[in-house]
């Protein structure tokens, strides 16, 4: 039957529509998840890279060929309009030979009177530079909470990968920018 | 022939028996399966909703045609607010930002050139009795009434500052979330899931009926240019409105179920909403404009009595903006923060798009050359929306430079830019459809001396509103503003007087439309004569309720 | 601009106060920054006045009825506003001319009256292949300069840029400069009256300006503090957004004193409209003034400190090492 057939047919293209659709929808969920290990994986967004002991000893030990080129750090702290906190780097600016780690260290006071819980996102300017800025430990997303009046140093063990020195976007770049803001928890509202 | 003619009228035999028998008035107008009185209601819905957002943008040209805060006060208490505050009132330009975007660009521009002349005449065209799927067609079309109504009736709930939500069409996190509290900014999401999943019906629907249901002979490539489009359009809706809904829906759980996809206190990144956002955003500005390219297509050759210059080459030059319109999406974004190469990808990526559009028009131009053409009112419609998507079209090659987007982002001149595309481009291609294929829809003949009327006061009219919009931009007046330094306030007079000038065009345009159903002459099947030669003009005018009983047979000639 | 001239002049002027605040920091190191803003909020009152620019250094704004961009003065400016200016409007003129004079001439030449007989030509492949190929070429043209615009954008600021960090709230703009000690200070919208009063542009002047010195690069570093703005000064082509949780940072610079506006432009919410950016450049000695005036200092007090009588070539890594370890310790 005719008729039969090109229902079957006008469904099947029907199916095969929703299934791009269905697949659109599932890929712009997923994009949340992808996005993050995009950036993770390229830097994308200034986004840093994370780094184990083993790796560092590696970058340190690459980094003596490179013949001490330094680079400038600096250390930018930021909170969320609804943070009560104060959350100030120790030191503006650093300056460290690539591939040498370095600590740096943050101050948060809580200034409020209730106990307050916050996490931190972080960035480094300029974007590119995010490939090659790894940090070996942070307080990066573990959440914080404070007491009230409470005061803590939160230190960042970093180092600055030396095949920044190989990657032509990285020219003229002579200062590497890490900045952290805190927002309020969510769990803790 | 006659048998593959009986499958399609299965569909509708519930109601229908035969080609003359109609429904009773509630059965046909709210149970609707017949593609030509969806089609209609689609293009009445239209009209509304163009009132409606025609009304709003009058509403802020009437606030910046001086400069100060002289009505919003008025305004905010129309949408319910009390004594406002000066913060509730300037929330309301906000809200009147949003609607009038979102009004336009959901419930004018795509249910009229989608849902009402590609349901009329796609069918039509390929020689088909109707859509493939007539109740999913009705569902599609009471969805985009359902998000109407949800828009309306979010700009009457709090949403945080003052009544309504204030964010923009393109609804940006943070703004939406944390900084739009209280339910209207919920419905306004809400009314964009429906129409959005009332587009994917539609999409899923055209795509099937141009695929299977074409008569014979009518191969892809004799499809009327129209048909084209119409079939781009339903793929960019298949792909990208789901990412949109996928959005939404994230900036909804956000808003209300604590998780944090956009929310960076929970590690998420508000930037990711504004790449999926435009994501579907870019597409979104095709999905508008391409059946407006395949009408203007139709009319150019109609009345150069001429074949379309380079079909294949006018068909898959629009494929080509469609596929290039998923790549583009980030130029949008320029200034959020993005690195050199990003930023360079786009702005080459950008530009590309000029190519394709390029060919379109010079191939209109090409099918008038050597023609015999008629200025007759859809012609001198189609040939200003020629030149006028022109100007937004050098004004879109201009903007693709990251570089030069530092400067003009977000300003006057951006939206100079695209209502140039889109309410002088598609709006303009809309009334050259509308003129074109009215009496066959009515039956009835308008007056072509009102519908010229109507085309130089309207031409008059929006050239006046958008272009002192460019020098605005230029000058470094932002959008979205409810109120400017006196500095913006020459162009911005002027920009208002445009406004003035439009709604008598449209004024003109009702008239003609009464005079028609009034006075108007009846029209033959093919009143345009031999120009047009799609198979619309075979039929009656108006066509029977269920047109191609027996299926037409598409000669080796072709229709295009 | 000889940036090295600066630093050491930099250096001599700021040597005194600097002195000053290493003896008040190195004892009290736990509680550095309370000492700071404690001295901070005394030496306000003392420190010497600032006098501002009046209404006759407005350079950067827009004028009524112009039709152009407004007039740049910066390096990046004079480029953009090269590129607008020689390339992309005589593109765009150019273009939408040629498609106006194609459609008269079609219009004249074959209207049914002139042309009553339509060809049926409906092909060329030689006219197509044209009018594929020479839009790439136009297209081309604009690119290269564009992408070296983009690249000029996107130069690095030196390590010794003045660093100005940018904060826009929900409504105004927050503006701190690390580097000096001066902490943030909050940039409003002038009430109207005053502003026409004073004889400054409505919806334009502000209380507090953000002040920078002329000649040498700004290191701007702009971030959100709630919703997503961006902080844009024409005159200046400059504009980035301010987005949440993220640090965007670019370099500015600007040619010669003078007050330049500019508006946030991205929505975020009711007084989006009210929230605009004044920059008010100023020879660097003016500029040492108002830093002290806001009572920091100029950067280079810990170099100074360092390297003692001699100022010759000794690498800024150790001192900044070395200073930074007797508070950690």
């Amino acid at each position: 039957m005719a008729s039969a057939h090109i229902e079957h047919r006008n469904r099947k293209t029907m199916l095969m529509a929703f299934g791009i659709a269905l697949g659109m929808l599932g890929l712009g969920y997923a994009s949340v998840p992808l996005y993050r290990i995009f950036c993770q994986v390229t830097g994308f967004g200034g986004t840093t890279q994370v780094a184990t002991e083993a790796e560092a000893d590696l970058a340190a030990r690459m980094a003596q060929s490179a013949g001490g080129v330094t680079y400038s750090v600096r250390f930018d702290a930021n909170t969320a309009s609804d943070m009560p906190w104060t959350f100030r780097p120790v030191q503006v600016t650093d300056t460290v030979s690539v591939g040498q780690r370095d600590m740096a260290t943050y101050i948060a006071r809580n200034n409020s009177s209730v106990p307050i819980t916050g996490t931190a996102t972080f960035n480094v300017e300029p974007e590119q530079a995010g490939a090659y800025f790894n940090k070996i430990q942070c307080f990066c997303f573990t959440e914080q909470t404070l007491q009230p009046g409470q005061e803590v140093r939160m230190p960042v063990l970093y180092y600055v990968d030396p095949k920044a020195l190989d990657d032509p976007n990285m020219e003229g770049v002579e200062q590497i920018t890490l900045s952290y803001t805190f927002h309020r928890a969510k769990t803790d509202s | 022939m006659a048998t593959t003619a009986d499958t399609f009228q299965a569909h509708a035999e519930d109601h229908h028996h035969d080609a003359d028998h109609k429904p009773s008035f509630f059965a046909r107008w709210f149970m609707s399966t017949n593609h030509k009185d969806i089609g209609t209601l689609y293009l009445i819905f239209a009209i509304i909703a163009g009132i409606v957002g025609g009304a709003f943008s009058g509403m802020m040209r009437m606030e910046l045609a001086e400069p100060g805060i002289q009505y919003l006060h008025t305004f905010a208490t129309w949408f319910g607010a009390e004594n406002p505050s000066m913060d509730e009132a300037l929330h309301t330009w906000n809200v009147l930002i949003t609607a009038h975007g979102l009004i336009m660009v959901f419930f004018m521009v795509m249910p009229a050139i989608i849902g009402g002349f590609g349901n009329w005449f796609v069918p039509i065209m390929i020689g088909a009795p109707d859509m493939a799927f007539p109740r999913m067609n009705n569902i599609s079309f009471w969805l985009t009434v359902a998000g109407f109504l949800s828009l309306l009736m979010s700009a009457f709930m709090p949403g945080g500052t003052g009544t309504g939500a204030g964010v923009g069409w393109t609804v940006y996190a943070p703004l939406s979330t944390s900084g739009s509290v209280g339910p209207a900014m919920d419905f306004a999401i809400f009314s964009l899931h429906l129409a959005g999943a009332g587009s994917i019906l539609g999409a899923t629907n055209f795509i099937t009926t141009i695929f299977n249901m074409r008569a014979p002979g009518m191969t892809l490539h004799k499809m009327p240019l129209f048909v084209w489009s119409v079939l781009v359009t339903a793929f960019l809706l298949l792909l990208a409105l789901p990412v949109l809904a996928a959005a939404i829906t994230m900036l909804l759980t956000d808003r209300n179920f604590g998780t944090t996809f956009f929310d960076p206190s929970g590690g998420g990144d508000p930037v990711l909403y504004q790449h999926l956002f435009w994501f579907f955003g870019h597409p979104e500005v095709y999905i508008m404009i391409l059946p407006g390219f395949g009408i203007v297509s139709q009319i150019i050759a109609t009345f150069s009595r001429k074949p379309v210059f380079g079909y294949l080459g006018m068909a898959y030059a629009m494929v080509a903006i469609g596929v290039v319109g998923f790549i583009v999406w980030a130029h949008h974004m320029y200034t959020v923060g993005l690195d050199v190469n990003t930023k360079m990808y786009f702005t080459a990526a950008t530009m590309v798009i000029a190519v394709p559009t390029g060919i379109k028009i010079f191939s209109w131009i090409a099918t008038m050359w050597g023609g015999s053409i008629e200025l007759k009112s859809p012609m001198v419609w189609a040939i200003g929306f020629i030149f006028l998507f022109t100007v937004g079209g050098v004004t879109g090659v201009y903007l693709s430079n990251g570089g030069i987007d530092n400067y003009v982002h977000d300003t006057y001149f951006v939206v100079a830019h695209f209502h140039y595309v889109l309410s002088l481009g598609a709006v303009t291609a809309l009334f050259a459809g509308f003129y074109y294929w009215f009496p066959k829809m009515s039956g009835k003949m308008h007056s072509e001396v009102l519908a010229h009327l109507h085309f130089w006061v309207f031409f008059i009219g929006v050239n006046l509103i958008f272009f002192p919009q460019h020098f605005l931009g230029l000058q470094g007046m932002p959008r979205r503003y409810p109120d400017y330094p006196e500095a913006f306030a020459q162009w911005n007079e002027i920009s208002s007087l445009g406004y003035e000038i439009t709604v008598v065009s449209i004024a003109i345009w009702f008239v003609n439309i009464a005079y028609a159903f009034i006075a108007g002459k009846k029209a033959e099947g093919n009143y345009w004569g031999e120009g047009a030669t799609t198979l619309e003009w075979t039929l009656s005018s108006p066509p029977p309720f269920h047109q191609f009983e027996t299926l037409p047979v598409i000669e080796d000639k072709g229709h295009h | 601009m000889n940036l090295g001239d600066i630093a050491r002049k930099r250096l001599l002027f700021s040597t005194l106060g600097t002195a000053f605040v290493t003896a008040l920091t190195a004892p009290m190191a736990a509680f550095a920054q309370e000492a700071e803003e404690a001295v901070i909020e005394e030496a306000a009152p003392a420190a010497p006045a600032f006098e501002h620019y009046g209404p006759d250094m407005i350079k950067g704004q827009p004028i009524d009825g112009a039709w152009n961009i407004q007039t740049q003065y910066s390096p990046i400016g004079h480029e953009g506003a090269w590129m607008h200016n020689t390339i992309l409007m005589g593109v765009m003129i150019g273009i939408s001319l040629l498609i106006l004079f194609l459609l008269l001439y079609v219009l004249l030449r074959y209207n049914k009256r002139a042309n009553p007989v339509p060809s049926k030509t409906s092909h060329n492949t030689a006219i197509e292949v044209i009018w594929t190929i020479v839009p790439v070429f136009i297209l081309l043209i604009i690119a290269v300069p564009s992408i070296q615009l983009l690249a000029a954008q996107y130069e690095s600021p030196p390590e010794d840029a003045v660093t100005v960090k940018v904060t826009g709230y929900q409504w105004y703009w927050g503006y701190e400069y690390p580097d000096h000690g001066v902490g943030e200070f909050v940039s409003n919208m002038m009430p109207e009256d005053e502003a026409r009063a004073a004889g400054y542009p409505a919806q334009l002047a502000v209380d507090n300006r953000m002040v920078v010195p002329v000649g040498v690069p700004i290191r701007l570093q702009i971030i959100g503090a709630d919703v997503i703005h961006s902080f844009a000064v024409p005159s200046l082509w400059t504009k980035l957004d301010a987005v949440p949780g993220k640090l965007n940072e670019t370099t500015m610079q600007v040619d010669e004193p003078g007050i330049y506006y500019g508006q946030c432009s991205e929505l975020c919410g009711a007084r989006h409209g009210f929230m605009p950016i004044a920059v008010e450049a100023v020879p660097l000695d003016r500029f040492e003034q108002w830093v002290a005036s806001r009572g920091g200092t100029m950067p280079g007090a810990e170099v100074v400190e360092a390297v003692v009588e001699d100022a010759t070539e000794e690498p800024a890594a150790e001192e900044a090492v070395s200073v930074e370890e007797t508070p950690v310790a």
